[in-house]
C-alpha cells in the first residue's frame, strides 16, 4: 500500500508525509553520556592542582581528593535533579523550586562561571602546548624558550575562535568523539600511574603535608580578619574553597541527560558512577601521585600550569622516554580542555536560550542565523567576552581560577535549596532517585541530607566571599549586572513576554518532506512497530502508556499525527483539530526523552486521521495502533471509524494479526484485525 | 473489552431481496438512510422506523460514515434488537456526500448492531469487512446488475 497508488487521487488519502528529526531523538548509552561529561568534568585534572598548590602549599592533593569525593555528593544531586524531569538544567529547577528572581539570580552567576571555564581551559591547554614545545627545545639543545604566558594567550583565543565558528554553524561534537577523547586520556592516565608506581618504587616518595599554608593572595579579606585565623575549621573550608575549581564541568551532567538511552533512570546511576569514579581515579589519583612524585618546589616554580606535563618530566627514566609521555599528556590535556571551551559556549548559550523562552530576554538576543539556525548573538557575545577574558588574564591561569567558583558555589546552593524546596511542593510526585538521608513522615520525605549538603555548600560559598576576593568583586558585579539586564530586557519585553511564556519552549527539529510513504519509513529496523496516532498536546496519555510499556530493544514506535488539509472542506471538527505540530511534537520529543526511547514521528497531510492512521499502519506493517480518546466523538466510534478506514485501505493479506487500543485514563477498548 | 475470535462474516447471511435497493434516481443520503430503514422495518414489523431512523441520522452528526471507495456505512447499535439487520443500496448513478462533496456514494449499506457490549466486536469486525469487501471494482460490478436478487447472488458468491 502506497500513496503512490491511484488510490492517492482520494481525498482521503495521505497528501504528503512528513518525518520529524531531530538530535534530541538520538539515545546514546551511559558510558557515552558519561564521555561527554567527564570531558569536561575531567579536563579540571590538568589545571586544578596546580591552582590549589599555589593558593595554600603543598596539602593540595589531599583537598583535590576531597573535591573529588565531593563530587559524588554533588552527582546525587544532580541525580535527584534529573529525576524531576524539569527540561533545562539548575536555572529551570531553581525557577520551580524557589521562583523567578532567584533563578535569575542562579542563571546570572552561572554565566559568570561560564565565561571563566571556557578562558581557563583554553588558556591551560595554551601552558601545555607551550610547555612540550619548551621542553623540546631544551631537549634538542635550543636555548630559545617560548614565553608561555603570550604564547598560552594566542592558542587560548584560536581555540576559542574555533568553537566560536562551529557553534556559530551549530556544528556539534559527537558523543562517541567525547568516548575516543576518554578511553584515549584513560589510557594515558593509565600510564602515567604505572610509570608513577615503578617511580615510587625506584626513588621513593613523600607523604604530602597536611598542613596548610596559604598565600597573601589566597587568604584575601579573610588575612585581615584575626579571628578567622584562630579557626582551624575555616582553614580547612578556605582551602577547600580553592580547590572546587576541580568541580568544574559537573553540571554538563544535567545537560546530557536528555539524551540518555532507556532505562533512563538506571542508565544515569551507571552513568553517574563510572563519571565519580573515572574523576576520583584522573583527577584525584594523578594529582595526588603529582605531590608525591614532583617536588613542591618545582610544582611552584615550574609545573603550576601544567601540573600532569611536570608529573611526566618527572618520573624516573630516559628523557626520552618522559618527553613522548608528555607528548601523551599535553595531547590528552589539549584534546580535553579545548573539548571544555566548547561545552563552556554550547552550555552558556543554552543557558541563556532558556532565560529568552521564558521572555526575559529581547528578540535580539533570540535571533536565528538565516543559514545556521543558532542564536547566534548569544554566541557572538559569549565568544567575545571569553576573548576579552583570555586577553585581559595575559595567560594567568592562576587569576582565571581566582576569579572562579563564585557562580558554581551559588548556584549549587540554591539548585540544593530549589530540590529542597519541591521535595515540599512536589511531595507526592514519584522520584527514580532521592539524595540518601531523609527522614520519613507521612507521605513524603524530609530531605535531612539535602539539608546538611545545602548548608555546607552555603558555608564554602560564604567563606570563599572572603578568600577569593577577585571572584568576590567580579561575580557579583557581573551577577548584578546580568541581573539587572535581565530585569530591564524583561520589563522591555514585557507584552511579548507573556506571549513567549504561553508559547513555551520549542524543541528545534528537522522536517523531512516525503511523497511515499513507505520512503518516510525505510529507517525503521526493529522486527516489531507500534503506531501511536496523537493529536494534541494536552492529550498524550496514551503515547506514555506505550513509551512505558513497549520494549525498545525489538520494536519501533512510530508517532503519528496527521494533519488535516486546509484548502479541502471537510467536517468542521477536523479543521478545529489542527493543532500548533510544533507544540505537540515537542511535547512528544518531551516523553521519549523522559523515557529514553528512540521515536520516530511522522506528520502527515490528509483529510481523515483514521484513513492516515490506516494507511501508516499498513505501510510500517505496524502490530499495534494505539489511539487517545476524542472527547467529541469518544472511543467506541472512533474504533468504528479506524476499523472502516483499515478495511477501505487494505489491499493485502496480514502476515500477523493487528491490534487496536484506544487508551486513556484507566480504560482502554481494543479491537484485533485478522484476515 | 476482551479480544475475541474473529467471527466468521458472511454478507449473504445479513441481507434478503427485500432488503436490498437498486436506487436509479438523485435522492440525497438522508433520504437513502431513510429508505434503507424502511426496507429493514418492513421485515420486522416490530421495529420502531423513526427511532432507528433518529439513532443512525444522529451517529451521522459525528465522524462521518463515507469511504473513498464509494461505500458509505450509516449505522447504529440499538437496545430493541438481538441480532445484526442490514440493507444495501446500489447507486448506479452516485450521490454526492453531504459532508465532504468529493466523496461520491455508489453503494449504502444501512448496518444495526445489538447495542449489548457482547456483539460490540462483531460490529467492529461488520464494519472492517464490509469496507474491505466494497471496494471500487465490486461496486462498479453490483451496479452493473439489474435486480436485488443478482445483487444477492453476487454478494453470496463472493470471496
Amino acid at each position: 500500500m502506497s500513496s503512490s497508488t491511484p488510490s492517492a487521487q482520494s481525498p482521503l488519502r495521505v497528501k504528503k508525509v512528513v518525518v520529524i528529526t531531530t538530535a534530541m531523538l538520538t539515545f546514546i548509552p551511559f558510558w557515552k553520556a558519561a564521555a561527554i561529561v567527564l570531558c569536561d568534568f575531567g579536563s579540571s585534572a590538568f589545571y586544578a592542582g596546580g591552582l590549589a598548590m599555589r593558593a595554600f602549599g603543598p596539602a593540595f592533593p589531599w583537598y583535590i581528593l576531597a573535591v573529588m569525593l565531593f563530587a559524588g555528593l554533588l552527582l546525587m544531586l544532580e541525580l535527584e535533579a534529573c529525576s524531576l524531569f524539569v527540561r533545562g538544567g539548575a536555572y529551570k529547577i531553581v525557577r520551580e523550586g524557589l521562583g523567578d528572581r532567584m533563578a535569575k539570580l542562579a542563571a546570572s552567576a552561572l554565566v559568570f562561571d561560564f565565561l571563566l571555564t571556557g578562558p581557563i581551559s583554553a588558556v591551560t591547554a595554551g601552558h601545555y602546548l607551550g610547555g612540550l614545545f619548551n621542553s623540546f627545545l631544551a631537549q634538542f639543545g635550543f636555548s630559545f624558550h617560548l614565553p608561555e604566558g603570550g604564547f598560552s594567550v594566542a592558542f587560548g583565543l584560536l581555540v576559542t575562535g574555533y568553537f566560536w565558528r562551529q557553534n556559530v554553524k551549530g556544528i556539534e561534537e559527537s558523543s562517541s568523539k567525547s568516548a575516543k577523547i576518554i578511553a584515549f586520556s584513560l589510557a594515558v592516565c593509565f600510564l602515567l600511574a604505572i610509570w608513577s608506581f615503578i617511580t615510587i618504587a625506584l626513588q621513593g616518595a613523600h607523604v604530602p603535608p597536611a598542613k596548610l599554608h596559604f598565600a597573601p593572595d589566597a587568604l584575601g579579606w579573610a588575612g585581615k580578619i584575626d579571628w578567622m585565623k584562630a579557626v582551624g575549621l575555616l582553614g580547612m573550608i578556605m582551602a577547600f574553597g580553592h580547590s572546587i575549581l576541580a568541580l568544574s564541568g559537573i553540571e554538563t551532567l544535567s545537560q546530557v541527560y536528555r539524551e540518555i538511552e532507556y532505562p533512563k533512570a538506571q542508565n544515569l546511576k551507571k552513568a553517574a558512577l563510572l563519571i565519580f569514579i573515572f574523576a576520583l581515579l584522573f583527577t584525584g589519583g594523578l594529582t595526588f601521585l603529582s605531590a608525591v612524585i614532583i617536588p613542591p618546589d618545582l610544582i611552584a616554580s615550574k609545573y603550576g600550569d601544567n601540573l600532569l606535563s611536570g608529573l611526566a618530566m618527572s618520573m624516573a627514566g630516559p628523557n626520552l622516554l618522559k618527553l613522548l609521555m608528555q607528548t601523551l599528556v599535553v595531547v590528552a590535556g589539549v584534546v580535553m580542555l579545548s573539548g571544555a571551551v566548547n561545552t563552556s559556549l554550547i552550555g552558556s548559550n543554552a543557558l541563556m536560550n532558556r532565560i529568552a523562552e521564558d521572555g526575559i530576554l529581547t528578540d535580539w538576543f533570540r535571533k536565528i542565523h538565516r543559514k545556521y539556525g543558532t542564536t547566534y548573538h548569544v554566541i557572538h557575545l559569549i565568544a567575545a567576552l571569553q576573548a576579552v577574558i583570555i586577553l585581559l588574564s595575559g595567560g594567568n591561569v592562576y587569576l582565571l581560577g581566582e576569579a572562579y567558583a563564585f557562580g558554581v558555589m551559588w548556584c549549587f546552593v540554591l539548585e540544593a535549596a530549589a530540590i529542597m524546596a519541591l521535595r515540599f511542593k512536589r511531595r507526592g510526585e514519584k522520584r527514580d532517585f532521592l539524595f540518601p538521608l531523609n527522614v520519613r513522615y507521612e507521605n513524603f520525605y524530609i530531605p535531612v541530607g539535602l539539608g546538611l549538603l545545602c548548608l555546607f555548600l552555603l558555608s564554602v560559598a560564604v567563606v570563599n566571599l572572603f578568600t577569593k576576593s577577585i571572584a568576590t568583586v567580579a561575580g557579583i558585579s557581573f551577577t548584578i549586572f546580568l541581573y539587572a539586564v535581565f530585569t530591564l530586557s524583561e520589563r522591555l519585553n514585557a507584552k511579548k513576554a507573556n506571549t513567549m511564556f504561553e508559547e513555551g519552549y520549542r524543541e528545534r527539529v528537522n522536517a523531512e518532506t516525503s511523497l511515499d510513504l513507505k520512503d518516510a519509513l525505510e529507517d525503521l529496523s526493529q522486527p516489531n512497530r507500534v503506531l501511536v496516532a496523537v493529536k494534541t498536546p494536552e492529550h498524550l496519555y496514551h503515547l506514555e502508556e506505550t513509551l512505558r510499556t513497549v520494549n525498545p530493544d525489538d520494536t519501533d514506535v512510530i508517532v503519528l499525527y496527521s494533519k488535516p488539509v486546509e484548502n479541502l472542506l471537510y467536517r468542521q471538527d477536523m479543521r478545529s483539530a489542527a493543532v500548533d505540530e510544533h507544540e505537540l511534537f515537542t511535547q512528544v520529543i518531551f516523553l521519549a526523552e523522559k523515557y529514553g526511547l528512540p521515536i520516530t514521528p511522522v506528520m502527515v497531510q490528509s483529510n481523515d486521521a483514521f484513513y492516515a492512521i490506516a494507511q501508516v499502519a499498513a505501510v510500517a506493517d505496524a502490530k499495534e495502533i494505539i489511539m487517545g480518546v476524542s472527547g467529541l466523538h469518544g472511543a467506541q466510534t472512533q474504533m468504528e471509524r479506524i476499523v472502516m478506514a483499515w478495511g477501505a485501505v487494505k489491499e493485502r493479506e496480514l502476515n500477523h494479526p493487528v491490534k487496536v487500543r484506544i487508551i486513556w485514563e484507566g480504560r482502554e477498548i481494543s479491537y484485533r484485525f485478522t484476515n | 473489552m476482551s479480544v475475541k475470535e474473529p467471527y466468521k462474516f458472511n454478507l449473504g447471511r445479513l441481507l434478503s431481496p427485500a432488503e436490498i435497493v437498486v436506487e436509479r434516481g438523485n435522492g440525497t443520503k438522508t433520504e437513502l438512510i431513510k429508505k434503507l430503514v424502511s426496507a429493514v422495518c418492513k421485515q420486522d414489523p416490530k421495529l420502531d422506523g423513526a427511532d432507528i431512523l433518529a439513532q443512525v441520522l444522529k451517529r451521522e452528526e459525528g465522524i462521518s460514515t463515507t469511504l473513498d471507495t464509494g461505500l458509505s456505512i450509516p449505522h447504529a447499535r440499538l437496545e430493541e434488537i438481538t441480532d445484526f439487520k442490514a440493507a444495501l443500496a446500489v447507486l448506479p448513478n452516485a450521490a454526492q456526500d453531504p459532508v465532504n462533496p468529493n466523496l461520491s456514494i455508489k453503494a449504502m449499506f444501512l448496518f444495526l448492531s445489538p447495542a449489548k457490549p457482547v456483539f460490540f466486536q462483531r460490529h467492529l469486525q461488520i464494519l472492517s469487512s464490509l469496507a474491505e469487501t466494497f471496494k471500487p471494482e465490486f461496486i462498479d460490478e453490483l451496479a452493473a446488475l439489474g435486480s436485488p436478487e443478482e445483487i444477492l447472488a453476487r454478494l453470496k458468491g463472493h470471496r
